[in-house]
């Protein structure tokens, strides 16, 4: 492989994708547009004071001391929660999406605390999908908690917040669909892509004529995949700047989960260049295959679960849909992007490579440049 | 020791003579003692052939598309591929480009057998595909750019801009350029790597006359540099414009082969000269005796055979030695349509639709 002819291909490729309103379009503008719309469609109104549920155990002087300061901050309207109530269960059956749990010990620890080591630790539930609310109101609670800290002991984090997520299945629709249009955009350009290059690649003779030149095959695919890479990861990224800055989505800042995103990004892009490939194998005119290619990737976006979760779906589709390439990019896209489901995140991106490994390497034998 | 057959310009026996290769040597007509001057060819050696090609063979299932060919074409020729649509033109030179796997047959380009050294011998091809079609989205000058990176050597682009008439154009893009133009941008790629060898397959197909023109003009200049040109072609001008060698192809299967020259005399009706409104009678039996083919008479319109070029002038010093006044002369000569009709009974055009 010669570097300096996969870069020219590269510059080229790039120099003439820039050049064609039509991908562009469908490259960056048009997953752009479909977020605002769906986004528009489906955001509920925002709020302004944000609900607590606060199940106080202890019951004491103290904690209603703490509860009325938290109310008093005039962020936080404070919802309380019976004593009986099992607090998984309550979260899950009322779609809780944060939720203070205020200990037994909560007083006593706190009086006795003068002379002692002693710690309460306050638990705060919250829902991941609602990250950018729950970070506001956790930044509430640690400010009072940090407050009174100095007030009784000076500084001794005397009470503590430990956090622990929950899952809830009532996502934000935008934290799910971001995701999906990632996956479903590179699907469409790689395809399409792919689709191109070996229909109207071949009918225009520039693959008999690349034959006859020194570029090799393994050079010419290899700037391909490079600038098929390139197109995922700028439409991943301008996707992912407006969900955040328009929808205020927040995604997971993880070097893993981040590193799980890369590596799915670029599987999916290997994984529908092949695709593409494949259609491109057996329809050999242009119009037809990309007919073709609709036929695979539209449905597919719809049944992957690309735009509603799965489980709206009748127990059939449900089930088609664990045999589609693309479910397995979205699930594994939400989980690392949104959810920060680790295990979750790596099965699926673990699938996705395997998938993109049968794919590119069935479109890359199985088509040539040669005629017969 | 090579045998050589000439027609003799004055009785038109045909007449064998032998000589050295190389060799030009002064001959007398054993029939009606006229002299003249035999030229024996140089006899060529592998190395003077740019593609030697042998028992070519491709078969698609029952259709023989190439059938047992054998050619060889000197370097510096322009060698015309001429045949009609779907007589094996496009299948036979895409085996020599080793685009596509002969099912029999050996082809070595510039001595080298393609089937083990091609990586070697693209820096000295060229192609121009059948129907090529470049980049849309790139510019003339761009797209040059791109397929001469792909070689090492590399021939210098403004030059080719220059040489193919393409300035103007640099850069507009692909796309927008007229059918000549694409197709003249299509030659120049075909340049980027300065190849010895340059294949141009149908490259006037589908353009007018004037965009044609331009195209030839292009191939003849490249002629000129000394580049050695596989032409195909079904339209028998570009081959008589343009081609130092001819080969007609009819159905996977070279039917006749040679110079413009050899081809016209071997299976044409040679040089007419048409003298117009003769103003005596009894022409045709005077030129006749004085050893003439007169093919028709009519109106006092006279037509005479001509087999070389002399030949005109001995023609019209009889008329005027004997005072004989004319309107006007013509002179036409049989073609390659008319070759090929007599060889396979049917016409070039008819034949392709
Ligand atoms: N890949 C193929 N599979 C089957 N038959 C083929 C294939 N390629 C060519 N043929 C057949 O072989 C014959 C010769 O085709 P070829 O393209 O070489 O003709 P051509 O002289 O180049 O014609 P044209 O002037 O139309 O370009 C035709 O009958 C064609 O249908
Ligand atoms: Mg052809």
């Amino acid at each position: 492989m010669r570097l300096k002819v996969i870069a020219s291909d590269f510059k080229v490729n790039i120099k003439a994708w820039s050049r064609s309103k039509g991908t562009l379009f469908w490259t960056l503008a048009f997953p752009v547009m479909l977020i605002l719309i769906f986004g528009a469609i489906f955001s509920g109104v925002g709020e302004v004071e944000y609900e607590l549920d606060v199940q106080d155990l202890d019951d004491s002087e103290m904690s209603h001391e703490f509860i009325k300061i938290l109310e008093e901050t005039g962020v936080i309207k404070v919802i309380n929660v019976s004593v009986n109530e099992d607090i998984m269960s309550y979260i899950e059956e009322n779609n809780i999406k944060r939720l203070l749990v205020i200990p037994e010990k909560y007083g006593e620890v706190i009086i006795s605390s003068f002379g002692t080591n002693a710690t309460v630790d306050l638990l705060f539930y919250f829902d991941q999908s609602e990250q950018s609310s729950n970070q506001v109101i956790r930044s509430v609670i640690s400010n009072v908690i940090q407050s009174m800290n100095m007030e009784l002991s000076h500084g001794r984090d005397i009470i503590k917040i430990e956090d622990i997520p929950t899952i809830t299945e009532d996502f934000d629709f935008i934290d799910f669909f971001i995701p999906g249009m990632i996956g479903f955009t590179i699907m469409q350009t790689c395809i399409y892509g792919s689709i191109e290059r070996n229909t109207k690649y071949r009918k225009y003779g520039i693959l008999r004529k690349l034959l006859t030149t020194p570029i090799t095959r393994a050079e010419w695919i290899f700037s391909k995949m490079l600038f098929m890479m390139f197109l995922s990861f700028l439409s991943s990224v301008i996707i992912i700047l407006v969900g955040i800055l328009v929808w205020g989505i927040t995604i997971t800042v993880d070097p893993l989960m981040i590193t799980l995103m890369i590596i799915t990004i670029s599987a999916t892009s290997f994984l529908f260049s092949g695709m593409g490939m494949l259609i491109g194998r057996f329809v050999k005119e242009e119009e037809t295959a990309d007919t073709a290619g609709g036929a695979i990737s539209f449905p597919m976006m719809f049944l992957a679960g690309t735009f509603f979760p799965l489980d709206q779906m009748p127990e059939f589709l449900q089930e088609f849909a664990r045999i589609l390439p693309l479910y397995y990019v979205n699930e594994g896209l939400r989980n690392a992007m949104i959810y920060a489901n680790q295990s979750e995140a790596l099965l699926n991106s673990f699938i996705v490579i395997i998938f993109a490994s049968i794919f590119f390497l069935a479109g890359v034998l199985l088509t040539k440049w040669n005629e017969d | 020791m090579i045998e050589k057959n000439v027609r003799c310009p004055k009785c038109h026996e045909i007449v064998s003579f032998s000589g050295e290769p190389g060799e030009r040597i002064t001959v007398t007509c054993p029939k009606c003692g006229a002299q003249g001057k035999v030229t024996f060819e140089k006899l060529t050696t592998d190395k003077d052939f740019a593609i030697e090609v042998s028992h070519l063979k491709k078969v698609y299932g029952n259709l023989i598309a190439v059938n047992d060919i054998s050619f060889s074409i000197k370097k510096g020729d322009v060698f015309a591929f001429l045949g009609p649509n779907g007589a094996g033109k496009t299948t036979t030179v895409e085996m020599i480009e080793s685009i596509r796997i002969p099912t029999a047959g050996m082809i070595k380009i510039l001595s080298k057998d393609i089937r083990t050294n091609f990586d070697d011998v693209k820096n000295d091809i060229g192609v121009l595909p059948q129907e090529f079609h470049s980049f849309e989205r790139l510019t003339v000058k761009e797209t040059l750019v791109y397929f001469s990176n792909l070689y090492k050597k590399q021939a210098n682009v403004d030059e080719i801009i220059e040489a193919m008439d393409l300035k103007g154009n640099q850069n507009q893009l692909y796309t927008n350029l007229s059918g000549g133009l694409k197709q003249r941008v299509g030659v120049a790629i075909a340049l980027v790597n300065d190849p010895e060898i340059i294949f141009l397959d149908e490259p006037t197909t589908g353009l007018d006359p004037k965009a044609r023109r331009e195209v030839w003009n292009v191939i003849a200049g490249l002629k000129k540099k000394g580049k050695t040109i596989f032409l195909t072609t079904h339209y028998m001008e570009e081959a008589e414009y343009l081609a130092d060698h001819i080969a007609i192809i009819h159905k996977g299967k070279i039917i006749a082969e040679g110079s413009l020259d050899e081809l016209l005399n071997r299976y044409g009706k040679g040089k007419i000269l048409y003298i117009k409104r003769l103003k005596t009678k009894n022409v045709k039996e005077l030129l006749q005796q004085k050893g003439f083919e007169v093919t028709s008479e009519e109106n006092g319109d006279i037509a005479v055979r001509i087999t070389y070029k002399e030949h005109v002038i001995e023609v019209l010093s009889a008329l005027r030695h004997d005072c004989i006044d004319y309107g006007s002369i013509d002179i036409k000569r049989s073609n390659l349509e008319e070759v090929f009709l007599h060889l396979t009974g049917s016409k070039l055009g008819e034949v392709a639709s």
